[in-house]
């Protein structure tokens, strides 16, 4: 009888071995992907950073809950799309056959465009073959893309309102301000978006005439000819939508040819530590819309979190910070098993779970989701002062 | 000023501009020449490797805070040792009969030079020092910038050195006979190795020295700069005539006035389908470029 306890005793100890082992080797694996080489590499690293800091945020305070009640932690990789769109929907393909429930990427607009195109459309449709995999954007910016798929959940930056809000308040804080010209990087998806769509339309909306506008391409080094137009053209506000090396070039060949102007506006992802590296003093006073800035305890914790890991919180890679917590929220609400039987009802419940979304938490207040997938998030304009961004308006209070 | 009259000093306005800036193209050109005139070879890597140079010398600017004038010197020297580390791997030891594993060789380096910059800065454009880049000289109703002023008068310096070296040394005699007679060369004494090892360190230096004015001029770096600068540098090779000095001089100050010509005119979507029509123009109706000849070696 007492062997036959011990025995049991035994067995129950095994039992219960196993059972805690399998909880202990469920993980839950985030795949992140976007330009870790290449000229935007920068903002790869950042992403990659502020993405590690969340989930040992999660980690740290006991992981994720999963749905049989057991605590798993979340698991972050990172793969490099180069910026290039075969290369994204390459890496993409690759996260799928894996074990990942979820990829938070891309960084440019010119791989998420296509790479949504490969995703189900409609979540469901038996008729269509398209890869159902959840994914999640931080950074590509370019509006609407979300709304090719149903798999496809953004977490940017609406600029279109930034910018209709920024030009209506420029419009009454400068009313002698009448006139705006614009400086485009015309090869840039998001540079030629954000202008000829989004600025140039909500100054005019907002009152402004425009003058027109001056074209430069991404390597362009020589800007005197651009900037002679900009200079004749005599605008009031002056409105650059290019990314930091081209905005810096720019910025010093308007200080060379003495461009005057009463205020300066830049392209969101210009709100960046290149900008201020390249050329601070240049930059001095130009506004900007960005949906980060540390104006808060968790906001400031993010980006001191993100620093240690080498990274820098801005307004695309803290995006990634919040999509982090809206997952665990999300995976927390829906369920998930995180094994290696359940990774396609997983998927499957993340993305419903995503799709079903109102609100979410943001870093600088709450987030409205849209049903095509998209955000609205909260943001502020920041101005660059004594080299570094400092706030200049919260449009919310 | 009526407007009448801006519509005639802007396209002259941009000319001066662009046959300033071209001088940054000539300095490019004649590495591009200069080593296919001794080697009858094209480097590829030669732009990737100027811009390397630019961003090794960053470090005599951020560090030691170094005056500009030292910044572009150390450029120079950084420049020709990455032309020195070219030359070996990509053209010492493969075979000469085998000219297409040398250009094959040289494009790789141009990718992993800029990797290795882009890797080094997370791609970010680093700040870069200019000299007189503050000084509008005012010819009314022209006006020239100091920079680019102080730009084209040192690619002349350079290049005027660059033809002492060339004509009036030891060395150059050595590197014109390696580029008209390999073998008579040899046979008189002149290691040809040696002189081809040399004009890469040379010629590094000059394109050293271009990519520290391009820096100078935009007043930052990005490892973006590498690919267009390949691009021009052959551009001017090309129409200037392959192996001629002069050629790359005249056709560097010629594609940079016509570039901003075309970008006036025609926008900026289009100034670089003008300029490579110009190059198309040349290959077709004067292959041998403005000052090439058609057959320069045994």
């Amino acid at each position: 009888m007492k062997r036959l306890l011990t025995i049991a005793a035994a067995v129950g100890v095994a039992m219960s071995v196993g059972t805690t082992a399998d909880a202990a080797d469920r993980t839950v694996k985030i795949a992140g992907f976007g330009a870790m080489s290449g000229v935007v590499r920068s903002f790869g690293i950042n992403t990659d950073a502020v993405m590690r800091a969340a989930a040992k945020a999660i980690n740290d305070a006991g992981g994720v809950k999963l749905a049989d009640g057991s605590m798993a932690p979340m698991e972050v990789s990172f793969d490099d799309d180069r910026c290039n769109a075969e290369e994204g929907i390459s890496v993409v393909r690759r996260i799928a056959s894996s074990d990942a429930v979820v990829g938070v990427g891309p960084t440019c607009s010119n791989v998420a465009e296509p790479l949504f195109g490969i995703l189900q459309a409609k979540a469901g449709d038996e008729g269509d073959s398209g890869l159902q995999f959840p994914i999640f954007t931080d950074t590509a910016i370019k509006g609407g893309l979300a709304k090719i798929s149903e798999w496809a959940f953004r977490n940017v930056p609406n600029e279109s309102q930034m910018y209709q809000t920024l030009f209506e308040w420029l419009a009454s804080e400068h009313p002698d301000a009448k006139s705006v010209y614009g400086g485009v990087e015309e090869d840039f998806a998001h540079s030629r978006f954000t202008w000829y769509k989004v600025m140039k339309t909500r100054s005019a909306d907002a009152g402004y005439e425009v003058k027109g506008e001056a074209k430069w391409l991404l390597n362009d080094t020589n800007f005197t000819t651009q900037v002679r137009a900009m200079k004749r053209a005599g605008a009031d506000v002056i409105a650059i939508s290019a990314h930091p090396f081209t905005t810096c070039g720019v910025l010093k060949e308007m200080a060379r040819q003495r461009v005057e102007y009463k205020v300066l506006v830049g392209l969101t992802s210009s709100s960046s530590l290149e900008t201020l590296n390249g050329c601070a003093k240049q930059a001095e006073g130009i506004i900007i819309p960005t949906s980060f800035a540390p104006v808060n305890p968790d906001a400031v914790a993010a980006a001191d979190a993100a620093a240690a890991l080498g990274g820098s919180a801005d307004l695309h890679s803290a995006a990634a910070w919040e999509i982090m917590m809206i997952l665990k929220d999300v995976i927390e609400t829906a369920g998930i098993q995180a094994t290696a039987d359940s990774v396609a009802a997983d998927r499957r419940a993340i993305r419903d779970g995503l799709a079903t979304l109102k609100t979410t938490k943001g870093l600088l207040g709450e987030i409205t989701r849209t049903d095509e997938g998209e955000a609205v998030k909260p943001y502020v304009y920041v101005h660059a002062a004594d080299g570094t961004w400092a706030v200049l308006h919260d449009p919310n209070t | 000023m009526a407007d009448y009259w801006w519509d005639v000093i802007d396209p002259i306005q941009s000319v001066l501009d662009g046959m300033m800036f071209g001088s940054i193209y000539a300095l490019i050109g004649i590495g591009f020449t200069l080593i296919f005139g001794v080697m009858h070879k094209i480097n590829l890597a030669y732009a990737a490797a100027s811009i390397g140079g630019a961003y090794a010398s960053l470090v005599a600017f951020q560090i030691l805070s170094a005056p500009a004038l030292v910044v572009f010197l150390c450029a120079a020297a950084a420049s020709g040792v990455i032309g020195y580390i070219v030359y070996i791997c990509c053209f010492r030891f493969i075979p000469e009969h085998l000219p297409l594993a040398t250009l094959m060789a040289s494009v790789g380096m141009l990718i992993l030079i800029d990797e290795v910059v882009v890797h080094a800065t997370a791609g970010m454009p680093e700040p870069y020092p200019a000299m007189f880049d503050d000084v509008m000289i005012d010819i009314s109703p022209f006006w020239i910038r100091g920079d680019l002023l102080m730009i084209f008068a040192l690619s002349v310096v350079a290049m005027l050195i660059l033809l002492y070296v060339l004509y009036r040394t030891r060395l150059g005699i050595a590197t014109r006979a390696v580029a008209q007679q390999p073998s008579a060369a040899q046979l008189c004494g002149i290691g040809q190795q040696q002189t081809n090892a040399v004009t890469f360190v040379i010629t590094g230096a000059l394109g050293g020295l271009a990519g520290a004015m391009v820096g100078a001029s935009v007043g930052i770096l990005s490892p973006l700069l590498a690919l267009p600068l390949t691009v021009k540098g052959l551009v001017v090779t090309v129409i200037g005539g392959l192996g001629s000095i002069p050629g790359a001089i005249v056709a560097g100050i010629l594609v940079g006035g016509f570039e901003n010509v075309f970008q006036y005119f025609r926008g900026v979507t289009e100034r670089d389908i003008y300029v490579m029509l110009l190059l198309f123009v040349f290959l077709t109706f004067r292959p041998q470029g403005l000052f090439g000849r058609i057959s320069t070696r045994d």
